[in-house]
């Protein structure tokens, strides 16, 4: 079986959020949506001092609760693990939003899809040639790019990475990137007492 | 799925064409996906470029909403409201590219036809550098914009000097100890910021290279650094010196390195210059026959550095010992008061540099067997951006110079901006075995004139890059400065002078108001085109034609940018319009043959373009591809670049059996020479130039702006991060949705201590008075900032404009910056970047942030979306 | 004029939706979301209540709160209600399903057996079924939300077997307390001792709310990180006004001092009622508020530093 996952290194990435961007660019998101950010913490007192960088996304937890809690099922795992949100079945009740730990889920608004990028009421044409797969209303989140993943290519966010920070790969295939670098350098998983067994790793 | 057809942009149906990024001056390779409807819904980084490998920045990531910005120029357009100002509206009114050109032309000519000098040319398109050329064809050496205040004034020609190349980088093949000061390199802007991210990641991760950053705010390569080592800004050049001092007091140096690579060696007189024979050959000191002979006398058993001599009677030193001299007052100790970065750790990195530079050690690449000197001291704006940046640029490359790391592999290695043809060398061999210093890396000094021909006074600067700053402080005062001459026509293209230039705004809008005729070449609205009376639109990076390569550190070769679909809306290429301004002032022949010299068509003959005839960006793509490496366009359109690795004769040594430049005696020589020109020419501020500025070493001098200034008790800096690399980018709604919700962006960082022992609390508001100007803003407390500072994000240097998008802050840094004569490099041109400041709380919102469009306001409502 | 406040809008440590690290408010479930739980339970609670009593006019009153108003606020907050029909179809796995379907039995057969009550149409054999049916049906309404609210793993104020707990006593307690005032206001409980029951019950309950919200904010303070910020949110913060004296004052201890200690009489019943429901209300509103999220992460979580 295959099971999509992916590592982030923490070593590497310099909080570019050129990921965040190029996910905007692939899934024509309106403005305020996000599928992947990343954040900064900083930590120590000065001079001692450091800042991170965490990327976050969607962690598709092979125990998702928003699929738990999808009265629709509009929310599903795909045999590959990847966690989907079919926006045509989605009532955009929220339970979802509310049992996801890490504040991955986002419902699109009316406003999002007609002021446009610009906010100035028109849309550009890449929004004209993107926002039909939004439905106002619904919720909607990652799906670690899955066309491009059945076609063979990383998702968006991993091909731009200009620091390799982002690694994609078959978590159940214990010789690929992803496996080795949990293995090798400890990968942790964000939130892991939620007990929903997220399939990103953290590696520092 | 109910819908089979793909949702994800690069899954649609469609075709991918090979280009190049023109989000910032660099270009990073692309690949660019155009829907059957004729969209542009993806572009990504080419997966077979050597250079950025598939990777693209956040800017990259951002070109499409370049592309269709709604506010973006789409016809002609001439104003119509005579009043001209921040966030005045021109009342722009369409007209036709006859009207625009016909105008143009007549105004342009009236003045030109007058006296050439009226012209004030703003030309700063970076990958299209042949632009810049065009006020030649009239016979114009003007300058209104910042190169030389701010990216490099000190910087370039010190890379001239040093490397005989435009930039520098360190040698991320090999590196093991990467001392990063005051520079983005690796991490967050300048140099192909996505390439070099991502060999920097992998030589920490893969190599476990050391990062050590010294900078007054922990930026990202601070946070990636193993080691920050915060530092009073202004202060770098002495944090250099006491590495310095250290280096040669402990016997840590590559001595064999100094003894046969560099001039060292060579005596200097008292009066600065060498000591030279009777065939001009400098001496140096044979310590074994204990006599003076001749640089490259093959009896010499020993190269003297140290030691105090006589020759002829003159007395002498070998340039070693001179800088030993200096550096008795350059003890960590001494230092540590300055940059207040502790003694302890100043030697201790200067022993870990040293180390990691495993002196003696050797590699063989390429059959060349080469130093390994994996350790590189790094610098950039923020190090050496000061009044004395020659000195500065210098003490960084010594210390590189010192372990014997310039150009070596793993050290400090000079980047050449553009080669024009692949066999091209960058070094040639000047005088007494040293390599040629070339300090006009962007082109030939217009020399001296007096009354000066230029209002920055680039006349005056033999050594600098034009000083565009110093505009202002001409234009008020042109009896002071002997200015014969009253520009009153300004030609802007791509270029935002009145955002990017220090000095207070009003008095560069004033400059602006005062023009009889401006005409700007410019895709989107911005502050400064907001002044012109004509508005020529252009086309965008993804409707154009063009070939560069742009100071890649790491790899070389031409780019190609070519159309992805047809333009949007009725607008020309900079090139169809210089042309017809050209042909329109009868000097399109002139034009053409600059063209020829700055190209490199003059030394091949097949590509020299026919003079009387208009080159489209097309056609100059073309011979600048083959010029390059002889494959025509369809070769590069089908491969998109001609990128390889730097080959390692270019890059490693390419100097070899010639000495670097440890003493800069050109420096003496060209202060000599300008003073003799004042002199004779009885300028009436030679008096008044700051002749100590010309040091052929650098000294502990301290920077003005690190005097004791009373109240002002805090250094106020600026910085960017990768989101906002270079310009242009808060128009972009992606770029807006990333950058505002960092809190870096969104608030003047302050130290937490600081802000306890002021009454300050995160969150506050406050005024920031520099002794030249002010600014208001939020504060945002951090541990990440060096106490006696505060951080001010270049995001919050917006200003009210006409382009409704970009949200405006509570003032620009720049304008708290000095843009005078006083406070500038007399030697290079470099402006200060740096100003003391006081804090005051206030009560109410100023003015500047009332209404829905400011920064803050957009930024909450960013973080509570 | 700028709606700029002088100070940055985001509390200390929480992040809101900038790119930093930190605790964020849960913002998808809110005041129509909150109305529509505090409208299931009083309904439920009302129409459990009264069937015991079989006091048509509670009946009929808790069928028409959680039919008309659940139905109205639920369909208010939903993205997209054309498609509310959907939620039906995940029993197996959904609180929010499951309860559909309590719905469905509760006012389905709480209507037949309405209509039942006064013309008599149901035949015999039904009558039972049909009054167990709809009971069931209450009784799911009656305590889903609080499953609902206790599986999201992500806020730990509400990932609590104490949320269904106080979804029930909440609800039987809204149910008793209008009752006794459809009592007061002439709408009479035929039964006398019964009526007098469900007044000693109120208390009982009103006891057992207090108790509950103690345990529930015992359990915030020494639970995570989140569930901490939710408990300095309640007593401390910004929503410690109308926690502390409106969910418990005015919702348990002036109602309980009412009932314990002042006459009988309309007037005492009213205000009792009045601030009850007051309270209960609030106390839906203010945990949907001080629902907060754990920092995706920390540097000190995920490397210990």
């Amino acid at each position: 079986m295959t099971s999509y996952g992916m590592v982030f290194d923490v070593k590497r990435c310099i909080g570019c959020n050129a990921c965040t961007v190029a996910c905007k660019q692939e899934n024509s998101l309106p403005d305020g949506v996000f599928f992947t950010r990343t954040l900064s913490a900083e930590t120590g007192e000065f001079p001692n001092v450091s800042r991170t960088y965490l990327p976050t996304i969607c962690n598709h937890c092979e125990d998702a609760p928003c699929e738990k809690v999808c009265p629709s099922g509009a929310t599903y795992t795909r045999d590959d693990g990847i966690v989907m949100v079919d926006g045509a079945l989605c009532i955009g009740c929220g339970s979802c939003a509310v049992a996801c730990p890490y504040d991955m889920r986002t419902q699109i608004d009316e406003t999002q899809l007609t002021n446009g990028l610009f906010g100035d009421g028109n849309l550009t044409p890449f929004e004209e040639q993107g926002y039909s797969r939004f439905e106002c209303g619904t919720f909607t989140k990652c799906d670690f790019c899955s066309e491009r993943v059945d076609a063979g290519k990383d998702p968006a966010c991993v091909a731009t990475c200009p620091t390799d920070a982002r690694v994609f790969g078959d978590l159940d295939n214990p010789d690929s990137k992803v496996s080795r670098l949990i293995r090798d350098r400890m990968g942790r998983q964000p939130l892991a007492e939620k007990n929903t067994r997220p399939k990103v790793f953290y590696i520092d | 799925m109910t819908d089979q057809t793909p949702i994800q942009n690069s899954m649609k149906s469609g075709t991918w064409k090979k280009s190049s990024c023109k989000m910032c001056i660099h270009s990073c390779n692309t690949v660019v996906h155009v829907t059957d409807d004729g969209v542009i819904n993806k572009i990504e980084g080419d997966p077979d470029s050597p250079a950025n490998m598939g990777r693209l920045c956040p800017k990259g990531n951002a070109a499409i909403m370049r592309h269709y910005d709604p506010t973006r120029f789409k016809t002609p357009l001439k104003r119509t409201n005579p009043e001209k100002g921040p966030g005045i509206d021109p009342m722009w009114v369409p007209i036709s590219w006859e009207e625009a050109m016909e105008t143009t032309v007549r105004e342009l000519k009236t003045s030109i036809d007058e006296d050439p000098r009226k012209l004030l040319p703003s030309i700063a398109d970076f990958q299209k550098l042949y632009l810049w050329a065009w006020p030649l064809v009239v016979g114009n050496s003007n300058y209104f914009s910042t190169a030389g205040s701010f990216c490099g004034g000190g910087y370039h020609p010190m890379n001239g000097f040093i490397h005989s190349t435009f930039a520098a980088a360190n040698d991320v093949n090999y590196c093991n100890y990467w001392i990063n000061n005051g520079s983005g390199d690796g991490f967050s802007s300048h140099l192909h910021t996505a390439a070099q991210a991502f060999h920097v990641a992998n030589a920490r991760v893969e190599r476990n290279m050391r990062v050590v950053c010294v900078e007054p705010r922990l930026s990202i390569g601070g946070a990636k650094a193993e080691e920050w080592v915060p530092i009073k800004p202004a202060s770098d050049r002495h944090f250099a010196l006491g590495l310095c001092h250290v280096l040669i007091e402990e016997g840590l140096c590559d001595y064999e390195a100094l003894r046969n690579d560099t001039n060292a060696p060579y005596l200097v007189g008292e009066d600065g210059y060498f000591i030279r024979d009777s065939e001009n050959k400098i001496y140096v000191w044979d310590g074994k026959d204990n006599k003076a002979k001749a640089y490259d006398d093959k009896s010499i058993g020993e190269f003297a550095i140290e030691g105090s001599y006589e020759v002829g009677g003159k007395p002498c030193k070998p340039s070693f010992q001179r800088f030993k001299d200096i550096l008795a007052e350059c003890t960590p100790e001494q230092m540590s008061e300055i940059t207040t970065v502790p003694a302890d750790t100043i030697r201790r990195i200067a022993r870990e540099f040293s180390e990691a530079a495993d002196i003696g050690n050797t590699i063989n690449i390429d059959g060349r067997t080469l130093p390994l000197r994996p350790a590189g001291y790094n610098y950039y704006r923020g190090a050496h951006a000061h009044k004395y940046s020659t000195q500065s640029n210098h003490a960084f490359k010594l210390v590189n110079m010192l372990v014997g790391s310039i150009d070596m592999p793993g050290g400090h290695v000079g980047a050449t901006l553009d080669d024009q043809k692949v066999d091209n060398g960058h070094v040639a061999e000047g005088d007494s075995g040293q390599l040629l210093g070339t300090p006009h890396q962007l082109g030939p000094h217009p020399g001296f004139s007096f009354p000066p021909d230029n209002m920055d006074l680039m006349s005056y600067f033999p050594l600098g890059v034009h000083p565009g700053h110093l505009n202002v402080e001409v234009w008020k005062n042109p009896e002071k400065f002997s200015l014969d001459f009253e520009p009153d026509v300004m030609l802007i293209c791509h270029s935002n002078p009145i955002w990017s230039l220090p000095g207070k705004r009003e008095d560069w809008f004033d400059i602006m108001r005062s023009m009889r005729f401006i005409v700007a070449i410019d895709i989107v609205p911005n502050d400064t085109n907001a002044f012109a009376d004509i508005i020529l639109p252009g086309h965008d990076s993804l409707e154009s034609w063009n070939m560069t390569m742009i100071e890649p550190p790491h790899t070389e070769g031409m780019c190609l940018r070519q159309p992805m679909t047809d333009p949007l809306y009725d607008t020309r290429s900079e090139e169809d319009i210089f042309n017809d301004i050209s042909e329109g002032l009868g000097l399109l022949e002139v034009w053409n043959s600059v063209l020829n010299i700055v190209n490199g068509f003059e030394e091949s003959p097949n590509l020299k373009l026919e003079l009387d005839q208009k080159h489209s960006d097309k056609e100059l793509a073309r011979r600048k591809g083959l010029n390059w490496n002889g494959k025509d366009l369809d070769w590069y359109i089908e491969h998109g670049h001609a990128v390889t690795p730097r080959r390692t004769d270019k890059w490693y040594k390419p100097w070899d059996g010639m000495r670097l430049h440890f003493y800069i005696e050109d420096i003496i020589r060209e202060r000599d020479g300008l003073k003799k020109a004042m002199d004779n020419a009885e300028v009436p501020i030679r008096n008044e130039w700051h002749w100590d500025d010309y040091q052929p070493l650098p000294t502990p001098v301290l920077e003005p702006v690190l005097k004791d200034n009373g109240e002002y008790d805090l250094y106020a800096i600026t910085f960017k991060d990768i989101q906002l690399n270079f310009g242009e980018s808060l128009s972009n709604p992606w770029i807006k949705d990333i950058v505002y919700r960092d809190p870096v962006h969104t608030a003047l960082q302050l130290n937490t201590k600081t802000a306890a022992a002021k009454g300050l609390e995160h969150g506050d508001l406050v005024l920031v008075e520099s002794p030249y100007g002010k600014i208001y803003g939020r504060l945002g407390l951090t541990e990440g900032i060096h106490p006696e500072t505060i951080g001010v994000s270049n995001s919050l240097s917006r200003m009210m404009s006409q382009n409704a998008g970009v949200p405006y802050g509570g003032g620009h840094f720049n304008d708290m910056l000095p843009a005078d004569l006083e406070n500038t490099d007399a030697c290079s041109g470099q402006c200060e970047s740096v100003c003391r400041v006081k804090l005051t709380k206030l009560d109410e919102i100023p003015d500047e942030l009332k209404g829905d469009g400011s920064l803050y306001a957009y930024s909450d409502g960013k973080a509570a979306q | 004029m700028a709606n700029m406040s002088l100070k940055n809008t985001l509390r200390p440590g929480f992040v809101g939706r900038t790119f930093k690290s930190g605790y964020r408010f849960q913002r998808y479930w809110d005041t129509p979301m909150a109305t529509a739980f505090f409208c299931g339970e009083t309904g439920a609670g009302l129409f459990i209540v009264s069937m015991l009593v079989n006091f048509l006019p509670g009946i009929m009153l808790g069928l028409l709160i959680t039919g008309v108003g659940k139905t109205f606020f639920h369909l208010s907050h939903m993205g997209v209600p054309s498609r509310a029909w959907r939620a039906i179809l995940r029993p197996d796995r959904s609180w929010i399903s499951r309860g559909l379907w309590g719905i469905i039995f509760f006012v389905g057969f709480g209507v037949i057996h309405v209509f039942g009550q006064l013309f008599a149409i149901v035949p015999e054999a039904f009558v039972m079924p049909v009054y167990w049916l709809s009971m069931a049906g209450a009784m799911m309404v009656v305590v889903y939300q609080g499953f609902a609210m206790s599986h999201s793993t992500a806020i730990s104020l509400w990932s609590t077997g104490l949320m269904p707990v106080s979804s029930m006593l909440y609800g039987l307690l809204a149910g008793t307390t209008l009752v006794m005032a459809l009592n007061a206001f002439g709408f009479a409980v035929a039964d006398e001792n019964q009526l007098a029951l469900v007044g000693t019950v109120q208390i009982g309950l009103v006891v057992a709310v207090f108790l509950t919200i103690f345990s529930l904010l015992h359990g915030a303070k020494n639970g995570s990180k989140g569930a901490q910020q939710s408990y300095e949110l309640l007593t401390k913060d910004f929503l410690s006004r109308a926690f502390i004296y409106g969910v418990i004052g005015i919702g348990t201890i002036l109602p309980l001092l009412i009932l314990m200690f002042a006459p009988v009489n309309f007037i005492t019943t009213i205000a009792a009622a009045g601030s009850i429901m007051v309270g209960f209300c609030l106390f839906r509103v203010v945990i949907f508020k001080a629902g907060v999220m754990d920092p995706i992460l920390t540097p000190a979580d995920i490397f210990g530093r």
